[in-house]
């Protein structure tokens, strides 16, 4: 039973995700125990417990029946994204909500794993190539789906998302890396040219020598590439002065929060604080005073990083940092280990998707990214990204209790 | 190709973003809370801003002369922010604002529901003894504070109480519709003009950043104040009220019930509008008492009732003109055509009486000395469709659509409304007779008759009746006027000019019914109405206007069980123009204005209309 258990559960995630959870629900314990008394604690319980069984669920079913149906289950969920535009509720401006009694599920969570199965399903038949132009144009347009549907709620997010799983999903199908920097090389450029002259200048030079190391697959269009993000860079600081000064400033804003220190920076600065002011080895369970007095918000959605960090300070924060490293360095070897390509494309699409919601969601209560609403997997108030992540989860686990098949 | 399906350069390439990520976190953590900790947790301590709502001061009301009719006054308000609040100190804290401790909970309980970090009120208006009580016992009650507001203020003797409306306190279905715009404790225009006009009266509200320490004391302003958003004033109303006519009407209706309203035939505007009994706004501006509120719910005057657009009264003999207007401009008669008046009407076996024997009377007499005879043949010889349709032109059966209140339709029965009542067939001509002197079926308001007064003074402008001229933006000086509807009742010069010559001679020449509305030396025209109900005495109406050759007022009174509208309602009329038409009143010299008596209450008075 014991070697049963050794080769067919993966442990490694599973103990991870209780650790994510657990300290995800302590902190919202602590966030709203004063004001809500302790009811969006069960809340969140509750739906652990229905994430707990549907992970079950992922990890017992057939990963071979999940790669046939795989464009079913994808185009069930999309209708599910139709029917929110059509018969949505609007919470927090964007319509991305079904109601079901006194529950609300936000399909656009559980799409991005159908997204996911179907792009694993497609590039892992054999006469699908990477590399092939007709295959990528079948590809992306499978992706741009979902994220065209999420775009008119809208939520741009977690549209984000989706760019951020497929990208890395196509490199490691094999498309070629000149591909990927030409895809991702505009939205650098882009940012950069806001940012002022010496960003868009390092980011031209990194983007050249990258070019020009790859430049034998074809040197004319390399240089091509070039020119095209160098316009680019200079369009876009050319519609941005033109844009009314509002405007300006609530892109500059969003690139750099620290700009309006009493609008969309408020949350930002006041995170910061509050991680800041935690210490080597913050101030103790629910003795955070600033997430008790509640300067941060939305502190148990968006923001809940800030309860470990400023509860249990460096310490807090670097377990929760380390925790989601085993998990995410584990699950890409994973997808190096495991035989069959479903599997695999799966594990990296998966840790990609992951590892996205860290760096952002984290690197935003810290200061480091733009306020883009997306939650810390496992750890934010939310019943439908808790249940889809242990979905996820549960689907990981399966494709290790498979590794081993072809 | 080869296939470089997750090769090891691949592998190495996603392991070294995925570390590269986790690095810079690492990196910025430390930072964050070991080489900046201390500099953050002084922050934390001392730095954090709190923004807190500041009500926006309502536009002020002027009246056609420019007079401030409702003005602001400064009010201290008790604020309280759900999260900083000691829970042990709630009996200090109801104890020094004189509230049960459940009413206190329950107030902090719904500003915790909205949002427990925004200062949520607590009282209004309280007095200088209960602001020292606070001050002095600042320390104990953390996340209490006095908050600057104001409140309405009333500076001339006009009460305008269904007029102006009261502001106050949002309701929780009022919050449910319109959380967006509103926090719990907010002021919410909730009849009359204020309630009309909220969205412009309110203004925009503004915030203002303030420092706290961690255990929520203020500091200060944050940044000496520099990114505060000062609230926007609301906008100014100016009305097409005459204070003073205003003023008047309420105190000669004082002991009264019943409604005036005069409107400027040249316009639409309002000039005056009282419904009595009525109540004291100051009382009911913000937060009212429940015992006072229990008091004017259960007063058996019914004063929250708008008698001047909700009543459903008949109009009596003021209803004859209709009918003239309606054979004269369908040629049905003309003024030569007369009957017989002898005092009363037999039709089958019911007999219609009349007040006097007339004798031989044409249209003109009929209205100067309001025959009921003539009129009660008029209408079987017009009928009820051409009847009924000239009654909707003029506005009745339906909305005025007047800006400033909630109103009654009233009732113009037609062909539909008689089969609908009796059954098709089951009624016959001896059901319309009394209609013809507006008794039986037909209901109106004191608002569609002075419309109707103006209709017959300016010959058929239809104006929509309005309160409120225009809006004004203080800080732009824009001045916008509202818009008015305007359409035109056509009927021939020779109707208008019978129909006005009868009302002239109501008040102008001996045996007219209204010379009580006489004002001195001009001409006055008006007809009288005496409705019988069945709740007591008769109802006293007058509609008129006056200059005869160049209206500028057009009036209505009615007063409830009364008797007379010759005796009772006329002469309150006359006042009323005479007030707006000379400012002042010239007949009895610097001498104050005697009220006018209501009859005795044994008199009882039966009578058709007159």
């Amino acid at each position: 039973m014991n070697s049963f258990f050794k080769e067919y559960f993966d442990w490694t995630i599973f103990l991870c995700i209780l650790v994510l959870a657990a300290s995800g629900l302590l902190s919202i314990y602590s966030a709203t125990y004063d004001a809500y008394e302790g009811r969006d604690f069960f809340r969140q319980l509750l739906w652990f417990g229905v994430g707990f069984i549907s992970m079950i669920t992922m990890l017992l079913l057939p990963l071979r029946w999940l790669q046939r149906n795989a464009l079913r289950i994808f185009f069930a969920s999309l209708s599910l994204l139709v029917l929110v535009l059509v018969a949505g509720k609007r919470v927090y401006g964007s319509q991305s909500w079904l109601g079901f009694g006194g529950l609300g599920i936000q399909p656009s969570e559980f799409v991005k794993i159908s997204t996911m199965l179907a792009l694993a399903s497609f590039l892992s038949r054999s006469d699908v190539k990477a590399t092939d132009l007709k295959d990528l144009v079948k590809t992306s347009a499978l992706v741009a789906l979902p994220i065209g549907l999420i775009m008119l709620q809208p939520d741009f997010g977690t549209s984000l998302t989706f760019l951020a799983m497929f990208i890395p999903v196509l490199y490691w199908a094999g498309a070629s890396k000149f591909l990927i920097i030409i895809i991702i090389a505009p939205a650098f450029v882009a940012a950069a040219s806001i940012f002022g002259t010496t960003p868009f200048l390092i980011v031209l030079v990194l983007l050249g020598i990258g070019l020009y190391l790859l430049r034998q697959e074809n040197p004319f269009f390399a240089t091509l590439v070039f020119g095209v993000n160098v316009v680019i860079g200079f369009f876009v600081q050319i519609v941005y002065d033109k844009l009314p000064l509002y405007q300006q400033k609530r892109i500059a804003t969003f690139l750099d929060p620290n700009n309006d220190p009493l609008g969309a920076g408020y949350n930002v600065i006041q995170a910061k604080v509050a991680i800041g002011s935690g210490g080597l080895w913050g101030k103790g369970f629910m003795r955070g005073t600033q997430t008790q007095l509640s300067f941060i918000p939305k502190q148990w959605t968006d923001f809940i990083f800030c309860v470990p960090g400023e509860e249990f300070g460096f310490l807090g924060g670097v377990v929760v940092l380390g925790v989601f490293a085993i998990l995410l360095f584990h699950s890409v070897r994973l997808a190096s280990i495991a035989k069959n390509r479903f599997g695999s494309l799966l594990a990296i699409g998966f840790t990609s998707l992951f590892a996205f919601h860290v760096f952002v969601n984290i690197g935003m209560s810290v200061g480091l990214m733009p306020v883009i609403g997306i939650p810390l997997p496992f750890l934010s108030y939310g019943g439908s990204s808790l249940v889809s992540y242990m979905m996820v989860a549960g689907l990981l686990m399966n494709v290790y209790a498979n590794r081993k098949e072809y | 190709m080869i296939d470089e399906f997750g090769s090891a350069e691949r592998r190495l390439v996603i392991r070294i973003v995925l570390l590269a990520g986790f690095l810079i976190l690492f990196v910025r953590l430390f930072q964050l809370q070991y080489i900046n900790a201390e500099l953050y947790g002084k922050e934390a301590e001392e730095n954090s801003i709190r923004n807190v709502p500041k009500v926006a001061i309502r536009g002020y009301v002027y009246d056609r002369k420019g007079k401030l009719l409702i003005d602001n006054r400064p009010s201290y308000t008790v604020m309280l922010t759900p999260v900083d609040f000691d829970k042990r100190q709630l009996p200090l804290l109801s104890t020094i604002l004189s509230m049960t401790e459940e009413s206190v909970l329950d107030r902090i309980k719904r500003g915790r529901k909205y949002n427990a970090f925004i200062p949520t009120r607590i009282k209004r208006d309280i007095s200088f003894a209960e602001l020292s009580m606070l001050e002095e016992h600042k320390d104990k009650l953390y996340g209490v504070e006095i908050q600057m507001e104001s409140k309405r203020f009333y500076p001339t003797t006009a009460r305008g109480s269904h007029l102006f409306g009261y502001a106050k306190e949002i309701s929780d279905a009022q919050l449910e519709k319109q959380k967006s715009d509103y926090q719990p404790g907010d002021i919410i225009g909730s009849t009359g003009i204020e309630a009309k006009y909220e969205q412009f009266l309110r203004g925009v509200k503004g915030f203002e950043f303030i420092s706290q320490n961690a255990k929520g004391q203020i500091i200060g302003n944050f940044d000496n104040g520099k990114h505060d958003i000062p609230p926007i004033d609301g906008l100014d109303l100016q009305l097409s009220i005459d204070g003073d006519v205003q003023a008047l009407a309420e105190s000669l209706m004082a002991d009264k019930r019943g409604a005036v309203v005069a409107i400027d035939p040249r316009n639409g505007g309002i000039i005056a509008l009282v419904s009595k009994p009525d109540y004291d706004l100051s009382l009911l501006s913000g937060t009212t008492p429940p015992d006072i509120w229990r008091a004017l719910n259960n007063d058996e005057g019914i004063p929250l009732y708008n008698r001047a657009t909700l009543t459903r009264y008949p109009p009596g003999s003021t209803f004859k003109m209709l009918l003239a207007l309606t054979a004269l401009d369908s040629k049905i008669i003309d003024e030569n055509w007369t009957i017989t008046c002898t005092g009363a009407y037999r039709y089958g076996n019911k007999v219609f009486k009349c007040e006097h024997v007339h004798g031989k009377v044409n249209v003109v007499d009929a209205i100067h000395r309001s025959c009921n005879v003539f009129f009660y043949q008029l209408m079987l010889k017009v009928g009820l469709d051409a009847w009924s349709d000239m009654g909707r032109k003029f506005g009745f059966g339906s909305q005025t659509k007047v800006d400033i209140t909630e109103e009654n339709s009233g009732l113009m029965p037609d062909r539909n409304y008689y089969d609908r009542v009796h059954g098709k067939g089951k009624w016959t001509q001896g059901y319309l007779i009394s209609l013809g002197i507006g008794q039986g079926e037909v209901g109106v308001t004191p608002l569609q008759m002075a419309n109707y007064a103006a209709l017959l003074a300016n010959k058929g402008k239809f104006y929509q009746p309005h309160a409120v001229n225009s809006i004004i933006n203080k800080r732009t000086k824009q001045v916008e006027r509202v818009p008015v509807d305007l359409r035109q009742i056509s009927l021939s010069d020779k109707s208008w000019e019978l129909v006005r010559e009868g009302m002239r001679r109501v008040v102008m020449e001996a045996g007219g019914t209204g010379r009580a509305a006489f004002v001195p030396g001009i001409e006055v025209a008006g007809k009288t109405g005496t409705a019988q109900n069945p709740h007591g005495k008769s109802h006293a109406w007058f509609m008129g206007f006056a200059p005869f050759e160049d209206p500028k007022i057009a009036i209505c009174v009615m007063i409830e069980n009364v008797g007379y509208g010759g005796a009772f309602a006329a002469p309150l009329a006359g006042l009323c123009m005479e007030e707006y038409l000379y400012g002042e009143i010239i007949r009895y010299g610097k001498q104050p204005v005697p009220p006018i008596p209501n009859p005795p209450d044994e008199e009882s008075v039966a009578t058709n209309g007159r």
